[in-house]
């Protein structure tokens, strides 16, 4: 009978205690997993956004909610910004590149982005069927959007407008054809609707009644002379110098950089995570203790079963090692199911958030780092059972075998 | 087979025990007798190598029981000497035949199933080998603490009190089985008791004097 049956059947014979710190166990590193792969999701699909975009210049608000706005497609955007303005900036000779963004309009909850060629570029688009836009009312649908709404080349939808889930009214008059769709990137990319900016203009052209506000209080840019933000790559290091502090006093945009307010975003996600990891490591100490205790509080019972074991020939090494491996099971089951929760509890979490709050996560995916907290719980156990293993050790089967 | 001289044993500072000689040639059979409190138990768990006695030396089968290293010493026991305690102390989470086998694979000893099965088949267990300890009779749980104590085919049978909480007919049944199994394996035999039924049993008896 191997010292694991052995430890197996000890652990089913009194399975209370095992199960109640296995689940602790596995709690602690399920949440451990948790941070690990929603943190480190998102972090590389805000990277991934960020990536070649050294400056967003938008309407004067708050800098992060522009960079939300304009490269993430999360929040609602600062308001709109004059054109020949931003045309000053994209003609600037410290500026390579600069990619107009037009919002204003949505459809099912999916953004119509009105832009330039230089956007899908830019942001690592290839087409996956069809081509991009020529025309007005031409769209290119980003691979969400056409897998979630089933929409397929040739076929045509009305924006409604603002960005909201719901919408505003529809522009039934300005029907879009879709004669693109991206390949998934996933990025931000993926969940929007690609068009002319000149569509965007176009639908909001000579519009009747009173409706100039989007929903969110926001104006679309409708008229010619207006866009929502400008994505701005430099031609050299020196642009960072210059350009910012020239458009924030020089005109009436804000320019904000990526970096800054990612590095903002993330110390602001980074602060709740600490809290999740803080919560978990007391999970960690409560089922360590938990497991000291059950091990230990057993051994009283255990001392005559122990003492048998010493009588029919194991030394006091087999019981050090058997106890240690008790405690070592135990973490090792709560180490695996907490991997296995982790994981579920993360797809679950991001499927979640991303159907209700346009949060684009997945879930899915590995990270290295999960072996930390599945082997910190393994290591922990086999330290909780330390103590009762070195009173086993120290029995003295004599004085147990004589006690009647 | 078993050899003592000078033994002597004090628990903190009162002695209980001392025996100047005493021998055990193979396959004998002794009965060791004494008033509660003389050191029965004690000798027996020194004899067994499970109490390093205060002074003297055992030996068994030539060697010097305490001068081997302790592992050692654990090993000697699981391989050579079976004990049978008053009470039988089973292990609660494991079946009748689990409890056989953790001794054989205790004393580095492969599990051998067809051995176990036939020591289950001779003492009458066959049909509870599947079954947890609480679950047997009384009877049939002291045949299953012999068989454990015979699984390894000890050259040496210790038994500890085998009778007192028995009655008669149990008493008598319990002796001849252990008697008989001592003598199909070939093992020596010491029982200690304060029950004066089995002295008739047996030929050879040690006295142990009340300790003063
Ligand atoms: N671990 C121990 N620590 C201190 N004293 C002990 C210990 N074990 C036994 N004794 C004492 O040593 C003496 C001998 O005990 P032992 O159990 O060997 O006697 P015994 O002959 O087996 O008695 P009984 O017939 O009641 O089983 C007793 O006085 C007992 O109280
Ligand atoms: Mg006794």
């Amino acid at each position: 009978m191997s010292a694991l049956a052995l430890a197996w059947a000890f652990l089913r014979h009194r399975p209370i205690e095992a199960l109640v710190t296995l689940c602790l166990a596995a709690l602690a590193v399920g949440t451990m997993v948790v941070l690990l792969l929603l943190d480190a999701e998102l972090k590389g699909r805000l990277t991934r956004d960020l990536k070649g975009i050294d400056l967003v210049v938008g309407a004067k608000g708050s800098p992060l909610q522009l960079i939300l706005s304009a490269v993430f497609h999360l929040d609602v955007p600062t308001g709109n910004i004059d054109r020949a303005q931003a045309e000053a900036v994209a003609n600037h000779r410290l500026v390579a590149r600069a990619v107009p963004l037009a919002l204003g309009d949505s459809l099912a909850g999916f953004r119509i982005v009105g832009t330039t060629a230089d956007y899908v570029a830019l942001q690592g688009g290839r087409l996956a069927a069809g081509r991009l836009w020529q025309d007005e009312l031409q769209a290119v649908l980003g691979a969400s959007v056409a897998r979630r709404l089933g929409l397929g080349l040739g076929d045509r939808f009305v924006g409604s407008h603002g960005l909201g889930a719901g919408g505003g009214h529809g522009h039934d008059e300005h029907p879009f054809e879709v004669v693109g769709v991206l390949a998934a990137t996933g990025g931000s990319l993926d969940r929007v609707i690609l068009t002319a900016v000149e569509s965007v203009w176009r639908v909001h052209e000579r519009k009747p009644g009173p409706a100039r506000t989007g929903i969110g209080g926001i104006q679309p840019a409708e008229a010619r002379d207006e866009l929502t933000a400008l994505l701005v790559v430099y031609r050299s290091p020196m642009a960072a110098a210059v350009l910012p502090r020239w458009i924030n006093s020089e005109t009436s945009m804000q320019a904000a950089s990526p970096a800054t307010e990612a590095a903002r975003l993330f110390a602001l996600v980074g602060f709740a995570l600490d809290a999740f990891r803080g919560f978990a490591y007391l999970l960690f100490t409560t089922s360590a203790l938990g497991l000291f205790a059950a091990l230990y509080g057993a051994l009283r019972q255990r001392q005559y079963d122990l003492a048998i074991m010493r009588a029919v020939g194991a030394s006091r090494w087999r019981l050090f090692g058997q106890l240690l491996l008790e405690g070592g099971l135990i973490g090792l089951a709560g180490a695996g199911l907490g991997l296995l929760v982790g994981h579920l509890a993360a797809w679950g979490l991001a499927t979640w958030l991303a159907a209700s709050q346009q949060v684009p996560l997945s879930g899915l995916g590995w990270q290295w780092q999960e072996l930390l907290p599945a082997g910190g719980a393994m290591l922990l156990a086999v330290l909780a059972a330390l103590p009762a293993a070195w009173r086993a050790y120290r029995l003295d089967v004599a004085a147990v075998l004589a006690r009647t | 087979m078993l050899e003592i001289t000078t033994l002597t044993h004090a628990y903190a500072g009162r002695t209980v025990l001392a025996l100047d000689a005493w021998q055990v040639a193979a396959g004998e059979h002794w009965l060791l007798l004494g008033p509660s409190g003389s050191g029965k138990s004690t000798l027996l768990h020194i004899v067994a190598g499970l109490l390093r006695p205060s002074g003297g030396s055992v030996r068994l089968a030539g060697t010097d029981l305490y001068a081997l290293p302790a592992g050692e010493r654990d090993r000697r026991r699981g391989r050579s000497v079976g004990i049978v305690f008053q009470r039988l102390h089973l292990l609660e989470a494991l079946s009748v035949l689990q409890n056989l086998a953790l001794a054989q694979s205790l004393a580095g000893q492969p599990v051998d199933r067809r051995h176990l099965a036939d020591l289950l088949s001779r003492l009458g267990l066959s049909e509870r080998a599947a079954a947890k300890p609480a679950a047997l009779s009384r009877g049939e749980a002291q045949r299953v603490a012999l068989a454990r104590a015979l699984v390894n085919r000890p050259q040496l049978l210790l038994a500890d009190e085998p009778t007192s909480s028995l009655d008669d007919d149990n008493a008598d049944r319990a002796l001849d089985l252990l008697t008989g199994e001592a003598k199909a394996v070939g093992a020596a035999l010491i029982v200690a008791t304060h029950d004066a039924r089995a002295a008739a049993r047996f030929v050879r008896h040690l006295t142990l004097p009340k300790a003063t």
